[in-house]
C-alpha cells in the first residue's frame, strides 16, 4: 500500500526466510568474518578471470540461501538482483545457471535495498511465492572497471573507499505460521536521484550523503515514524566522511538520531588496521552486512526494528572522465522481528 | 608475502653477486669513492716526464681532485678526471677549461678528455696491470685505443 | 551539469561536506615520497655502477641497461603484488621514477590478460602509459623545435 509519494507499507508482511552470504580474502580478515557463510582465500577463487569469480560469489550465495530455505530453484518465482560490472553481466550469468525468471536491476551500491523493496512489494501483492534477491561486488573487477588496474601503484586519498568482495542474497517469502519467527519487511521508501555537485570519484561517501539524508527524512515524513521507532538505522556504504555528513544534514533538518543508533555497513566490515581508507563500499557492502551480520543479530534479539538505507553513486568511468558530477540515490527498507 | 619478497631479494643478490668475478684489487674497486691517484702511463718510456706534467696541469684546475693520464705512442693522450661531488654541476665547464688548458700547453698532442667514471676506472685498471706485469708497448697502445673508442660511444 | 554553475544549495552542501572530509597529509606524503623515491634512485645508481664495473659501459651508455633493469625489477614487484602497496605508501615517490612507468604498463598488461593476448594485453598495455609516451615525445619535439629556432636566430650565441 502506498503512503505519501514514495513509501510502501507491506501489510502482508513478507519475510526473509533465508540468506546466503559469501566473501573474499579481505573479508575473511575482517571484523565480521564469522557472519559469512562462505569465504574464499583469494580473489581468483579458482576461476580464470575476476568476472568469473564475481559470478561464482553470486552462484554460491544463491545456492546457500536456497539450501538454508530448503527450497529447490524450481520453487522460486523470480530473481531480482544486480551488481556493478558492465551491463551487470556477473548477475545475469549467475541467473543463467540458476534458470529462474530474472529481473536485472542496477542501483549501484543501493541495489540490495532496491531489490529487497521490489521483492517485498511483489510478494505483498501476491505477485510471487518466493523471490531471491540480492547484490554482489568484487573488489578487483570493480577496481579495474572504475579505477586503475589492480596492481597499479597509484596512491588513493584518505577519502577513498574499498570495494567489498562478496555477495549477499536473501529469499523473500509470503508470511505464514511457519515463518512467524523470521524477520519481516514492513515498509520501504524509494529514494530519488540527488546530485549535490560533487565530482570526486574518490569521495563517494560525501557525494552519497545528501541522498541518504533525503531518503531517511522522506521515510520518517511519509510513514509517520521517527528514529525512536527503530532500534538501529544503518546505511550502506557511506564511510567515515559520509556518515558524519548525514548526521549533520539530519540535525540541520531537526532529526536528531543519536550517534550510537546510526551505523554504517562500510565501517562495520573491516578492522581498524585494514587499509581501507574511509571504509568499505560496493554493492556487496550493504548486502553482506545486512543479510549476514544484522539479520543474525536480530535473531539473537539485539535489534527488533531496523531501517536499512542503502546508498548508491550512479556514476560510470566515462562520466567521471567527462567531468560530470555524481548523482546519487538511496533506498530505505524497514525490517522488523516479532518478539 | 614475506616469502615472495625473500625470494625476490635472494634472486636479486644471486644475480648481482654472481657476476663479481672481475679480479680487481681493493684499491681499484674503491676508486669510485676514494682518491686513487694512479701513476700516469706512458706507452713510450721517453714520455715519462711529459705525462707527469700533463697530470700536474690537470690537477691544477679548480675542482679536479683525481686524474689518470695515458699517453700513447703517437699523439694520442687520454686524460680522465674526477671532480668533487658538488662540482658535478659545473662538470661540462671544467671539462672545457681543462681541454683548453691542455691544448695550450701541449700543442702537438691530441687529447681525449673524459669525466666519465668508466674511463677513469679503465685507466686505473690499466695502471694496475702495468705495475703488476710487464706489458708490451703494443698491448698498452691497443688498450689505450680501446678506451678512447669507448669514451666516444654515445648511447 | 558543469562544475562552475552550482546552485547555492550545492555550494552550501559542499562547504558542509568539506568539514568532514579527511585532509590529505600533504607534508607527510612529500616526506615519504622523498625517501622512497630517493631509495629507488639510489638502487638505480647502484645498478648503473654495477654495469660500469662489470660490463663495458660508460656512465653515459650505462643508462640504457640500467633503465631496463629497473623496469625488470618493477615488473617482478608488480607481479608479486608488492608495488601497489608501495605506491599507496609512497605516492609520487614510486610513481615518478621509471619503475612507476614500468608498473603502469605491466599492471595493465596483467589486468587484461583475461581478454587474450592481442586485444587484451596488446590493446590495453599502454592504457595508462600511452599518454606518458605521447606527451613525452610531443614535448621533446616542441623543446627541440624551440632550441633549433633559437640557435638559428641567435647563431648559437646561447651556448
Amino acid at each position: 500500500m502506498i503512503v505519501g509519494k514514495a513509501s510502501w507499507f507491506f501489510e502482508n508482511e513478507p519475510v526473509i526466510i533465508a540468506t546466503g552470504v559469501t566473501g573474499g580474502p579481505f573479508e575473511k580478515n575482517g571484523k565480521l568474518a564469522e557472519d559469512f557463510d562462505l569465504l574464499y582465500d583469494d580473489l581468483w577463487m579458482g576461476e580464470d578471470s575476476y568476472e568469473k569469480a564475481h559470478r561464482l560469489l553470486i552462484d554460491e550465495a544463491c545456492r546457500i540461501a536456497l539450501e538454508k530455505a530448503e527450497l529447490t530453484k524450481e520453487q522460486v518465482n523470480f530473481m531480482i538482483a544486480g551488481d556493478l560490472i558492465n551491463q551487470i553481466t556477473p548477475t545475469s550469468f549467475a541467473a543463467r545457471s540458476l534458470a529462474v525468471p530474472y529481473f536485472g536491476i542496477f542501483g549501484a551500491c543501493s541495489t540490495s535495498m532496491e531489490g529487497l523493496a521490489l521483492a517485498s512489494f511483489l510478494i505483498n501483492g501476491d505477485g510471487a511465492d518466493y523471490i531471491v534477491t540480492g547484490s554482489a561486488s568484487h573488489n578487483a573487477a570493480a577496481e579495474r572497471q572504475f579505477r586503475y588496474p589492480t596492481e597499479y601503484g597509484g596512491q588513493k586519498p584518505p577519502t577513498a573507499q574499498w570495494t567489498v568482495t562478496g555477495a549477499g542474497y536473501a529469499i523473500i517469502a509470503k508470511q505464514n505460521e511457519k515463518y512467524s519467527e523470521k524477520p519481516k519487511i514492513t515498509a520501504a521508501t524509494i529514494g530519488k536521484v540527488i546530485d549535490m555537485g560533487l565530482s570526486d570519484p574518490f569521495n563517494m561517501g560525501g557525494a552519497m550523503a545528501p541522498a541518504a539524508a533525503d531518503t531517511i527524512e522522506t521515510h520518517f515524513e511519509e510513514t509517520g515514524r521517527n528514529h525512536e521507532y527503530y532500534d538501529l538505522i544503518v546505511t550502506g556504504d557511506l564511510g567515515k566522511i559520509g556518515r558524519a555528513t548525514v548526521l549533520d544534514l539530519l540535525h540541520s533538518k531537526g532529526i536528531h538520531i543519536p550517534e550510537e543508533k546510526f551505523l554504517d555497513c562500510g565501517l562495520m566490515l573491516y578492522k581498524e588496521e585494514q587499509p581501507v581508507q574511509a571504509g568499505a563500499s560496493g554493492a556487496a557492502s550493504s548486502a553482506t552486512v545486512i543479510y549476514g551480520h544484522l539479520l543474525k543479530q536480530m535473531n539473537y534479539g539485539f535489534y527488533k526494528k531496523i531501517l536499512c538505507v542503502a546508498t548508491g553513486a550512479l556514476l560510470s568511468p566515462m562520466t567521471v572522465q567527462q567531468k560530470e558530477t555524481i548523482p546519487c540515490i538511496a533506498h530505505a527498507v524497514s525490517i522488523e522481528k516479532n518478539s | 608475502m614475506e616469502k615472495r619478497l625473500m625470494l625476490f631479494i635472494f634472486s636479486l643478490s644471486v644475480l648481482l653477486f654472481g657476476c663479481s668475478t672481475v679480479n680487481d684489487t681493493p684499491e681499484t674497486r674503491s676508486s669510485l669513492v676514494r682518491t686513487s691517484n694512479p701513476n700516469p702511463i706512458a706507452v713510450n718510456n721517453k714520455d715519462e716526464k711529459l705525462v707527469g706534467d700533463i697530470k700536474e696541469t690537470a690537477l691544477s684546475i679548480d675542482g679536479i681532485y683525481d686524474v689518470a693520464v695515458i699517453k700513447g705512442e703517437a699523439k694520442d693522450c687520454l686524460v680522465a678526471f674526477k671532480v668533487h661531488h658538488l662540482e658535478r654541476f659545473r662538470m661540462k665547464k671544467i671539462e672545457k677549461q681543462l681541454t683548453k688548458e691542455l691544448q695550450k700547453q701541449f700543442k702537438d698532442l691530441s687529447f681525449t678528455v673524459s669525466s666519465d667514471f668508466k674511463i677513469f676506472l679503465e685507466a686505473v685498471r690499466l695502471n694496475e696491470k702495468v705495475e703488476k706485469e710487464n706489458l708490451s708497448k703494443e698491448k698498452k697502445e691497443k688498450r689505450l685505443q680501446e678506451i678512447i673508442k669507448l669514451s666516444r660511444e654515445k648511447t | 551539469m558543469g562544475k562552475n554553475n552550482k546552485t547555492p544549495e550545492q555550494k552550501q552542501y559542499e562547504k558542509l561536506e568539506q568539514q568532514h572530509e579527511t585532509k590529505r597529509p600533504v607534508l607527510k606524503n612529500c616526506i615519504k615520497a622523498f625517501f622512497v623515491g630517493g631509495t629507488i634512485c639510489a638502487i638505480g645508481q647502484a645498478v648503473s655502477y654495477f654495469y660500469i664495473y662489470f660490463f663495458n659501459f660508460t656512465e653515459q651508455t650505462a643508462s640504457n641497461p640500467t633503465v631496463a633493469t629497473m623496469i625488470f625489477f618493477s615488473m617482478l614487484l608488480t607481479g608479486f603484488g608488492v608495488y601497489d602497496r608501495l605506491g599507496q605508501f609512497a605516492g609520487a615517490g614510486s610513481a615518478v621514477p621509471v619503475t612507476g612507468f614500468g608498473n603502469s604498463v605491466i599492471s595493465a598488461a596483467i589486468e587484461h590478460r583475461t581478454e587474450g593476448f592481442v586485444l587484451g594485453v596488446g590493446g590495453n598495455m599502454f592504457k595508462l602509459a600511452g599518454s606518458v609516451i605521447l606527451f613525452g615525445v610531443f614535448s621533446a619535439f616542441v623543446v627541440a623545435l624551440i632550441k633549433t629556432i633559437v640557435i638559428q636566430w641567435f647563431g648559437g650565441g646561447f651556448q
